[in-house]
């Protein structure tokens, strides 16, 4: 009975420096939104992403270790939009940590931060596929929308540790600055893309042609989520024949069969985008992610 | 609201009286004048400056909008309904009558023909910043044509206890092993294992009562579950199940619960653990105590184990491609006032994901008794005979809202005249409202 006690309490004790631990412990559902934190929050945050960067977000699952990252967690960010509707909710359920439920200063749904591409002018029925009621997730692919979560990723930590309200400003100040200098180098860079006709294999790039200027005009999917049929593809074929147009882009975790269908059909260029940080070993920053577009758009022979 | 601005305009019209015969005492009409002619000056140039900062905001390039950093307003809709349709097609190479018998789960497909096997209706939301709620009604049509419904679960737990605490309320099923908590429509077969069956009966053990778990605070997922139900009723067969029906021979009492001891008590303890990034596992004991109606003072034990692991390779579409390997062993203690029967079971399944929307899945099942009565024949007996059962299936997904699964059931089993069953199943869901949950 007297070593249960002693465990009971050894148990006890080391879980007593969890509680008073001096940084902020940030869990971000992607691998994008955990790594501004991290640069936002230097040594003052351990910021660490719910699922990998080269899965969909959407399909995650409720595991076990995300229960016990979301239970210690100080803050919770999270893409919105429904992105995480599937798993989130039966998390958050699990986790029972009240710091960072709907509502509470730990909880930020950084889709509220940013205008929302794609929201639906009309009602929405399964009908029509992964329709997003709330509007399109895939916002973080144009970086000035980098710029605003950053910003309220900023506020938030300033909230939940005002004592280092200073260093979190300043380093989102360092933040903007970088970003800003990227963004123009990145225009410059995708200038040849503008306006340019080009086909998206998921509704997944709405942001990023926004940001520079791309002109998306058919879909491989013939409604989100559905992969195509052969009679979808042959409308692409002939779509793509008399528009002429020369690049496909698309995430690299779906299915390449249908693109290289095309490329062999018509020619068209693909190109395979790094759609989040993690989606490949070297992606590790938000700078890194658009360094890695550019780069794959590139290699690709699109400009 | 209103009581409010009728205090402002009671204010507002003093002030102007107080005003205006200040003006009358001062008889001075030309300052007057003057000074208004001050204040529209004064409003211009505020209206230039506004205008001017305006137009330099929408000049700055790439500047973002003021973000609003303030917490959602609600966040998700208060209530989440979703209906759930379970109907399967297909026969056996035996009679309804001996089909009853070998698919004993009250949400099996049971009937050479159609199967309407389950309708939920399941709604949940948060109650108020303390309590979480769920209620799963099940609507299902008997062999005899008659509607039933069932209150399925309907419980609360809480959301923000200290030092990870959680309690759960209401009517649920036990926290035992991990297939026992899933709703039919989460199954990866189209039945439920043979000793789940066997050992909690046909829906499986639920009841109502309460549970308090706790997240411990080890470095790796581990929670702890403690609670306490009523042990009565078709939903707790090993316990105080129904008067005249029979266990092992001996014909059940009226008995009902006279003090504490009289609850059934189940603790369970499940860890998980991501042995790399793309695979996880969830390893679970759990075991339950309570009475049981074959004497007035007899108790029922029942032990399991439970292994979960599920491998996704990093890359992967839609959740696809993966393998995942269930399996759960149980064993019953039932004390009955002359001797003691003993049963036990498992199951193992495999299910491979190989591309998307497309699951293959392979289960095999053994489960047998012994002891009994005197002069009762366990080979008889199909909840307790020595029997074994092979399933393969393969299940399409269309969307994640929709599936259709042919499953081929081979059964070996002693009670049968023929020792063996063949069946062949075609089951279709669909479900309309709320997103299903992705659990591990």
């Amino acid at each position: 009975m007297q070593s249960i006690c002693k465990l009971v309490l050894a148990i006890a004790l080391s879980a007593l420096p969890l509680l008073s631990q001096a940084t902020l412990k940030v869990a971000a559902t992607t691998q994008d939104l955990a790594a501004i934190a991290q640069e936002l929050g230097g040594d003052r945050v351990e910021a660490i992403s719910l699922t990998l960067g080269t899965r969909d977000p959407h399909y995650a699952e409720a595991k076990p270790s995300m229960i016990r990252e979301v239970h210690d967690a100080d803050l919770l960010l999270l893409v919105g939009a429904d992105l995480e509707i599937g798993w989130l909710p039966p998390l958050l359920q699990a986790a029972r940590n009240p710091r960072v439920l709907p509502g509470s200063a730990g909880y930020l749904d950084l889709s509220r931060t940013v205008p929302l591409l794609g929201v639906p002018s009309a009602p929405v029925a399964r009908a029509m596929g992964d329709v997003h009621a709330q509007g399109n997730p895939h916002y973080w692919l144009n970086p000035a929308n980098g710029l605003r979560m950053a910003q309220a990723i900023a506020a938030r930590l300033a909230a939940l540790d005002g004592a280092h309200a200073a260093d979190y400003q300043a380093r989102l100040t360092n933040f903007e600055q970088r970003l800003q200098a990227k963004i123009t180098a990145w225009q410059a860079a995708l200038a040849p893309l503008k306006g340019k006709p080009v086909i998206a294999y998921h509704d997944s790039f709405p942001y990023l042609a926004d940001a520079f200027g791309l002109h998306i005009v058919a879909h491989v999917e013939p409604v989100p989520g559905i992969a195509p049929g052969p009679a979808h593809l042959q409308k692409l074929v002939a779509r793509i024949k008399s528009e002429q147009v020369g690049l496909l882009i698309m995430e690299p975790y779906y299915e390449r069969r249908s693109a290289n269908y095309l490329a062999e059909q018509t020619g068209i260029k693909i190109a395979v985008l790094p759609q989040s940080v993690g989606s490949a070993p070297q992606i590790m920053t938000y700078f890194d992610l658009f360094d890695a577009i550019v780069a794959a758009l590139q290699k690709a022979g699109a400009l | 609201m209103l009581t409010r601005f009728t205090r402002y305009s009671r204010a507002a019209a003093a002030a102007c009286l107080l005003g205006y015969s200040g003006v009358l005492l001062a008889d001075d009409a030309e300052a007057m004048q003057q000074r208004l002619q001050q204040l529209e000056q004064e409003i211009k140039a505020l209206k230039q400056s506004i205008s001017a900062m305006q137009d330099a905001t929408q000049q700055q390039p790439h500047l973002p909008a003021p973000v609003s950093t303030a917490a959602p307003p609600g966040g998700h809709s208060p209530i989440q309904i979703g209906l759930s349709s379970l109907v399967t097609a297909g026969g056996s190479s035996v009679d309804n009558e001996a089909l009853e018998g070998l698919q004993a789960g009250a949400h099996d497909p049971n009937r050479n023909g159609f199967t309407v096997q389950n309708v939920e209706l399941t709604l949940s939301g948060a109650v108020d910043p303390y309590f979480d709620a769920q209620a799963s009604l099940i609507f299902q049509i008997d062999a005899g044509g008659e509607t039933k419904v069932e209150l399925e679960e309907a419980f609360f737990t809480t959301r923000g206890l200290p030092a990870g605490l959680q309690v759960k309320g209401g009517q649920y099923f036990t926290e035992f092993g991990r297939h026992n908590q899933q709703h039919p429509h989460s199954w990866a077969f189209v039945d439920q294992p043979l000793v789940l069956s066997r050992l909690f009966g046909g829906d499986g053990l639920r009841s109502q009562g309460a549970r308090i778990s706790w997240l411990t605070p080890l470095p790796w997922y581990s929670e702890l579950y403690v609670g306490a139900q009523n042990a009565s009723g078709e939903t707790a067969t090993s316990f105080l199940y129904e008067k005249d029906k029979t266990v092992g021979g001996h014909t059940l009492l009226d008995r009902d619960a006279r003090d504490l001891g009289d609850l059934l008590y189940s603790a369970r303890w499940l860890n998980g653990v991501d042995l790399s990034d793309t695979v996880s596992m969830n390893l679970g004991l759990s075991g339950l105590r309570g009475p049981n109606a074959s004497g007035l003072n007899t108790d029922t034990t029942i032990y399991g184990a439970d292994l979960y692991l599920k491998w996704q390779p990093s890359h992967s579409q839609r959740g696809f491609p993966f393998v995942s390997w269930h399996s759960e062993v149980l064993e019953r203690r039932y004390e009955t006032p002359d001797a003691k029967l003993k049963d036990w079971g498992g199951f193992t399944q495999a299910l491979w994901g190989f591309t998307p929307g497309w699951v293959v899945g392979l289960r095999m099942e053994y489960a047998e008794g012994s002891g009994g009565k005197a002069g009762y024949d366990i080979s008889t007996d199909a909840l307790r005979d020595n029997r074994t059962r092979l399933s393969p299936n393969l299940t399409w997904y269309p969307t994640e809202y929709s599936k259709l699964r042919l499953q081929y059931n081979r059964d070996w089993t002693e009670h049968l005249a023929e020792k063996d069953a063949h069946a062949l199943w075609l089951q279709f869901e669909y479900s309309l409202g709320a997103h299903a949950a992705h659990t591990f």
